[in-house]
């Protein structure tokens, strides 16, 4: 058993224990965050920044050498056009399942059968944004997957 | 089922454990913490791709934990139901609703880089730009079209 593995099991149950007690497993909830109306989830989201930013801004200047994968190296990305486009596109799939990719298997594990349509749908739409792009764009697909898988 | 934990969480709790998860993954593993990834793995494992296995784990985690809180707060979200939708749009106008939502969130993170996890919480954390830009435009884009959605349902949704 990779220890990788066990680590991220570990921080999955962690993060996911703490995303389900706030509810964002459930459509209502998130459905009222975005209309305005229970700014709890925002400041869930805030102060989880507000907690993680510091910390690992202090470790990356201690160079902080991980256990597992060698000097901490902290993942940063340039704004792109892709980032506006694709925020677009998924901020209305947001919007209309109000759900974002954790609240769907969340919701599926507390019993929720229907979060099986849009995990369906999210699948596909991976698929389907890479048959795209890879046909649009001369880049080597691997590799392209491989930018992205960082994050 | 007595409710052993209240619902929900404090914020100020629930906030900071989550911040915790994303520091301890950079601490221990060097990994950028983000939800989306996972799915990445399905498609990839049916497209014959290799996939990174810790991904699912953490999937797996996060599920188990979702359960727990389930049976813990004596809130199981059992039977054909997802919140007020279901109450106000029929069965079989919520099914092709939620695939198409679905198809939407993963074109877009996929296109974007990452979702709201990866780049809304742990990006954020590790003051990516782009993830900023992300975060911002899929925000506005989220409570612009929800509130669109309310319009068009006469204020039913």
């Amino acid at each position: 058993m990779k220890r990788l593995n066990l680590v991220s099991l570990f921080f999955g149950g962690l993060f996911g224990f703490a995303f389900s007690a706030s509810g964002f497993n459930q459509y209502d909830v998130i459905h009222r965050m975005l209309l305005l109306q229970n700014f709890r989830p925002y400041l869930v989201m805030a102060s989880a920044v507000l907690v993680a930013a510091p910390l690992l801004w202090y470790l990356e200047r201690r160079q902080w050498v991980t256990p597992l994968g060698g000097v901490l190296e902290l993942r940063r990305w340039k704004p792109e056009r892709k980032h506006v486009l694709g925020g677009i596109v998924f901020g209305a799939g947001w919007a209309i399942t109000g759900a974002c990719p954790g609240t769907i298997p969340t919701a599926l594990a507390a019993g929720c059968l229907l979060a099986a349509v849009p995990a369906i749908g999210m699948v596909a739409g991976v698929v389907l944004h890479d048959a795209v792009a890879e046909r649009t764009t001369d880049r080597d697909p691997a590799m392209g997957s491989e930018l992205w898988s960082e994050a | 089922m007595p409710h052993v934990l209240s619902l929900p969480l404090p914020w100020f709790v629930a906030g900071p454990l989550m911040g915790l998860s994303v520091v301890g993954m950079y601490a221990v593993t060097n990994k950028h913490l983000g939800i989306s990834g996972s799915f990445v793995q399905f498609a990839d494992a049916a497209r014959g791709r290799p996939i990174e296995s810790w991904r699912l784990w953490f999937l797996g985690g996060i599920m188990l934990s979702a359960a727990l809180v389930a049976i813990l707060a004596g809130y199981p979200q059992t039977g054909l139901r997802y919140g007020v939708l279901t109450h106000v749009l029929p069965l079989n106008a919520v099914i092709p609703f939620l695939f198409v939502g679905g198809i939407l969130i993963g074109v877009g993170a996929r296109w974007a880089g990452a979702c709201t996890s990866g780049h809304g919480i742990t990006g954020c954390s590790t003051r990516s730009i782009g993830s900023m830009t992300a975060v911002m435009t899929f925000m506005v884009t989220a409570v612009a079209a929800t509130f669109v959605i309310r319009a068009i349902s006469g204020g039913a949704l």
